[in-house]
């Protein structure tokens, strides 16, 4: 895929895999382990401008294209899901405010969010409402000339340390979003502890209260906030997700290649054997497929084009799917020695599921690009005859 | 770019909505949205549809279902922000 960037684009990219090299993946088993990555490198992202990669540098951003955010979402990946996920909220919550919130929520929340100094987390999920979002009930009734919030919202990742939530429920029939800041009265915020992956991603339940919100922290218009705002949103953080996925598959692959090189069986590496070589082809040509998926899914969105809807949904069912099998290939590859966590690939693993869970379930993009596929096979069976 | 009629944009608009939900044919008073054609995806693809093909920018002022719901609310939608 290298070949197929621009110069600045690799330019970046190098300098991405260097913070990752020197910067995260040192650290990545202990906040796994912590479930917790230190402020001071939330922080150090932040200063380094990942976090506004697609915001405009009017608001503090770096008004990257969306092949460098890709780029970042993947070198970050490689290193740890959990911090991958940040970029990924920091920027579903940026993105969304970029395009829908007004001239004022814009120069209140934005510049602070492109350059780290908040943390937004996306408040979608209820404990009843996952991938059918339209199931939500969290509740914003009309008081005066604002709104009270009660509800509950629960595996909102990085809401244990977020500053600033972007909340969507229903007022009466219509869907409504809000931006909700963390030090609003009635808001509880309770933490998530030992998820299986994605460990140090902050995982938070959160409970409304009949909390207050002024109708200037109205984001969009009642009606649309399920049919235009969230889906906006979510569709960069399929984006997001898809990179990050492939760049875990990339790590897989790499401590794989590195182990099957290495490690002797009656004075022969495994990976000459020939017995690892199915598992080490599988996964190096998913990579390179993850790869292209991804970065045509990038271009077409660079390119404003509503194709990228569907690309980016082929982009995130093909590589979340690819990185579980990777990252189970990884741990048999390994043997005994990828079952313990002094191995980065027993994290892999862990964390490697966790892609077919989140921004959509693998069998929710079966459903829609199922469809898609068929609706396709009609079309042309009709030219035909 | 070149000044586009009301009946090219009814028929760009039209023919991006045949292609996408795989109907046969389509009214151009059809309400989209209530009538079930469109699934909530869609929302956001004819938005950026919009977008590239007539370069417009769809922003919070024009959440209005009028501006939506139909192909010629979305032609009526497209010539106002031309012209605005």
């Amino acid at each position: 895929m290298i070949s197929l960037l621009t110069e600045k684009q690799n330019e970046l990219y190098i300098r991405f895999k260097k913070y990752v090299n020197e910067r995260v993946i040192p650290f990545a088993s202990e906040w796994d382990c912590n479930e917790e990555i230190p402020r001071e490198s939330i922080h150090e992202i932040g200063k380094l401008g990942y976090l506004g990669s697609l915001i405009p540098t009017e608001y503090g951003g770096q008004n990257w294209d969306v092949v460098t955010f890709g780029l970042l979402n993947e070198a970050v990946g490689r290193g740890t899901a959990a911090l991958a996920d940040l970029l990924t909220i920091q920027g579903m919550i940026s993105i969304t405010l970029l395009k829908w919130g007004t001239v004022e929520q814009k120069s209140s929340w934005l510049r602070l969010l492109a350059e780290g100094k908040i943390i937004g987390a996306f408040a979608l999920t209820e404990p009843g409402a996952g991938s059918n979002i339209k199931a939500i009930k969290t509740q914003l009734y009309k008081d005066g000339n604002k709104y009270r919030l009660n509800g509950n919202k629960r595996w909102i990742s990085y809401g244990q340390i977020a500053d600033l939530f972007l909340v969507f429920g229903k007022s009466g029939d219509e869907s409504l979003a809000c931006l909700l800041p963390k030090d609003s009265p009635g808001l509880e915020v309770e933490s998530i502890k030992n998820m299986m992956g994605f460990k140090a991603a902050k995982m938070a339940q959160l409970n409304f209260n009949n909390i207050e919100i002024p109708y200037e922290n109205i984001i969009g218009k009642p009606g649309f906030a399920l049919s235009m705002i969230a889906p906006f949103g979510l569709h960069y953080g399929r984006i997001s997700t898809a990179c990050s996925a492939l760049g875990l598959l990339r790590a897989c692959y790499e401590e794989s290649i590195s182990y099957a090189s290495q490690r002797q069986v009656y004075g022969k590496s495994i990976g000459n054997r020939g017995m690892l070589q199915t598992l080490l082809t599988r996964m190096g040509t998913d990579l390179r497929a993850a790869s292209l998926l991804c970065y045509s899914a990038c271009r077409t969105e660079d390119a404003h084009l509503s194709e990228a809807f569907e690309d980016v949904l082929m982009a995130k069912y093909f590589t979340s799917r690819a990185v579980v099998n990777a990252a189970s290939d990884a741990v048999q590859i390994h043997g005994a020695s990828g079952c313990n966590e002094s191995s980065p690939v027993a994290r892999y693993y862990r964390d490697s599921k966790i892609f077919e869970i989140i921004e959509g379930t693998t069998q929710i993009y079966e459903k829609i690009l199922g469809k898609t596929f068929l609706d396709k096979l009609n079309e042309a069976e009709t030219v035909i005859s | 770019m070149e000044k586009l009629s009301a009946n090219t944009i009814n028929e760009k608009i039209r023919s991006f909505i045949i292609n996408s939900v795989k109907i046969p044919d389509l009214s151009s008073d059809d309400n989209l949205f209530e009538t079930g054609i469109v699934n909530s995806l869609f929302a956001i693809q004819m938005m950026t549809f919009l977008e590239k093909t007539f370069s417009i920018r769809v922003t919070t002022d024009d959440l209005l279902m009028e501006n939506f719901k139909s192909v010629n609310s979305a032609t009526s939608f497209v010539l106002q922000k031309k012209n605005s």
